[in-house]
């Protein structure tokens, strides 16, 4: 699979602040990206340097096998870029500023107008092709935006931060279409939503000041940094050290973790993994003894969110091996 | 081209620029009342203090917002990753903003038409002149717009660009007083090269210096890279 982003030790500094440090990952086509990490570490930058609208200070930037630096219309070419705040011409109408747009682009006659048409139905804003785009709402500006970045049918779409400000029907939306486009376009998402990395990407990046702390497929972010799974029980019945020694003694028991609450211990087990779903093992244990009584049997898998958290903290060098 | 029309901004501006040409027009009807020859006509519309308080208070109007909107908005950011070069970008927005200056002149076309119209034979001022006389206001005005398109560039405030701009046409027009105060004529012949006075001057009366187009296609082309290279160090740091 060819590459579609190529980033080789990039460098950016801002005055004495050093905004993107060092950074290198590539992206293959068709995989959709999510770029992760909190504000300000790096992600709007790196997008902007992608596109060419920033310069690197050092490092290389390959986009379809054209350097940033050397042929940078032939790469814009093939990136349809949204950026953060999706500005668009508010006094412009839908139609006039996609016809603009893909006049500046390079598109004409015949082929400009089906292309406009196929977007504006792609991204659903058929029906507001005469409003003016100042009195729009966010979802569909923020449509139209899509529909800018589509126009020219580019290979790589870079989309920073895609779904804020919009209400959860919005989100959805724009969710479900980024998730068709992934089909005929490669897609680079930053987004501070990790639920959002979770339900799109397959792959994840997270950075942060300025530096790529993870670069793996979301498989294996989940497995290797989210732990192992564990499963949350409730039990009484008897003393906290009886509960937690009987449980170790159940096949694939690891780590027992366990604190009373309102008279209930909870234990939070972790499953080793020769066997995969340790409940009914507990269930049937708590079944055995006549005082037990059991009120809460769950799975649990520390999400992104906690593993973004933990990464992300000042003392992020020591979770990563 | 179709936003300004688009924007109240632009009528405001025809409307400010037609009453000072309009004022202007007016003096030189009672001149010729007076009985004043036909061709200071030309002279007495083009070369007057209302010709250059006119361009002094549209130009910075004119190309205030051409930079400094994108850059408030943020659509420089969607414009710089088209896949256009920055110099198309700035010679996009300059004849932009030329054609809506040709535009304003154009009505100002009417006064020597209803000049001839009044007059016993029809033909009062020559075409000649009269074109010489718009060849300054083109490039004079080309020029301005240029300064005005790079001072939009810098700021994000329209209306610091506005004032950058005004500041620099103001000092550009006293500066064409220089050669009436100047001592020495070396010194006299060295400030008649910039004086906009002087150029339009003899423009009004017909003589077109090709010098003095040279002077500002010149200068004008100058800002222009000047403008095109600002953009561009975002890119080449």
């Amino acid at each position: 699979m060819s590459a579609i982003i190529e980033v080789n030790q990039l460098t950016k500094r801002f005055s004495r602040l050093t905004a993107v440090n060092n950074v290198s990952f590539s992206v293959n086509k068709g995989e959709i990206v999510g770029f992760l990490g909190p504000n300000g570490a790096g992600k709007s930058t790196t997008m902007r340097i992608l596109c060419g609208y920033l310069s690197a200070d050092r490092g290389t930037v390959k986009v379809t096998g054209h350097d940033l630096m050397t042929e940078s219309l032939e790469a814009r070419n093939n990136i349809g870029y949204l950026p953060e705040n999706c500005p668009l011409y508010k006094d412009m109408r839908v139609d006039e500023y996609l016809n603009y747009r893909a006049r500046l682009k390079g598109l004409r006659g015949v082929r400009l107008k089906e292309r406009v048409k196929a977007v504006k139905t792609q991204c659903n804003v058929d029906d507001v092709g005469r409003r003016i785009i100042g009195q729009l709402s966010k979802g569909y500006r923020q449509r139209v935006g899509l529909a800018d970045a589509l126009v020219h049918e580019p290979d790589l779409l870079i989309l920073d931060e895609p779904t804020q400000g919009l209400d959860p029907h919005q989100i959805r939306q724009v969710r479900d279409m980024i998730s068709q486009l992934s089909k005929k376009h490669t897609v680079l998402l930053s987004t501070h939503i990790l639920s959002e990395v979770e339900m799109i990407c397959k792959k994840v990046i997270i950075i942060h000041e300025g530096k790529i702390i993870a670069d793996e497929s979301l498989n294996d972010v989940q497995n290797k940094l989210c732990g192992r799974p564990q499963i949350i029980a409730e039990i009484k019945g008897a003393p906290v050290k009886k509960i937690v020694s009987d449980i170790k003694q159940l096949k694939g028991v690891g780590r027992v973790n366990a604190a009373v609450r309102y008279g209930w211990v909870r234990v939070s087990v972790t499953e080793k993994e020769e066997n995969p779903d340790l409940r009914e093992d507990l269930f049937n244990l708590v079944r055995s003894k006549p005082e037990w009584r059991m009120r809460l049997l769950q799975p649990h898998r520390q999400s992104l969110e906690e593993v973004f958290m933990q990464l992300t903290s000042k003392e992020a060098g020591a979770i990563l091996e | 081209m179709q936003a300004y029309l688009l924007s109240p901004m632009a009528y405001i501006v025809m409307a400010i620029f037609l009453v000072l040409m309009g004022l202007s027009f007016s003096i030189v009807v009672q001149q010729l009342v007076r009985g004043a020859p036909g061709n200071d006509v030309v002279q007495a519309l083009f070369a007057s203090p209302f010709f250059w308080m006119a361009l002094l208070i549209t130009v910075p109007i004119i190309t205030m917002r051409l930079f400094a909107e994108e850059k408030r908005s943020g659509t420089i950011e969607t414009l710089m990753t088209a896949p256009i070069t920055p110099g198309q970008l700035v010679l996009a927005k300059f004849f932009g903003a030329l054609t809506f200056y040709i535009l304003l002149w154009l009505p100002t076309l009417s006064y020597v038409l209803i000049i001839n119209h009044f007059t016993a034979d029809g033909r009062l001022v020559d075409p000649g002149i009269l074109a010489g006389a718009y060849l300054g206001v083109l490039v004079i005005g080309a020029t301005f717009i240029a300064a005005g398109l790079f001072f939009s560039s810098f700021s994000e405030n329209q209306i610091v660009s506005a004032m950058a701009t005004f500041a620099t046409i103001a000092a550009f027009m006293l500066a064409g007083f220089l050669p009436w105060m100047a001592d020495s004529p070396l010194l006299q012949d060295f400030t008649r090269t910039f004086s906009g006075y002087l150029h339009m001057n003899d423009f009004s009366r017909g003589s077109v210096h090709t010098q003095y187009l040279v002077f500002y296609i010149s200068t004008c082309a100058l800002i222009l890279f000047a403008t095109t290279k600002f953009l561009e160090r975002g890119k080449w740091q």
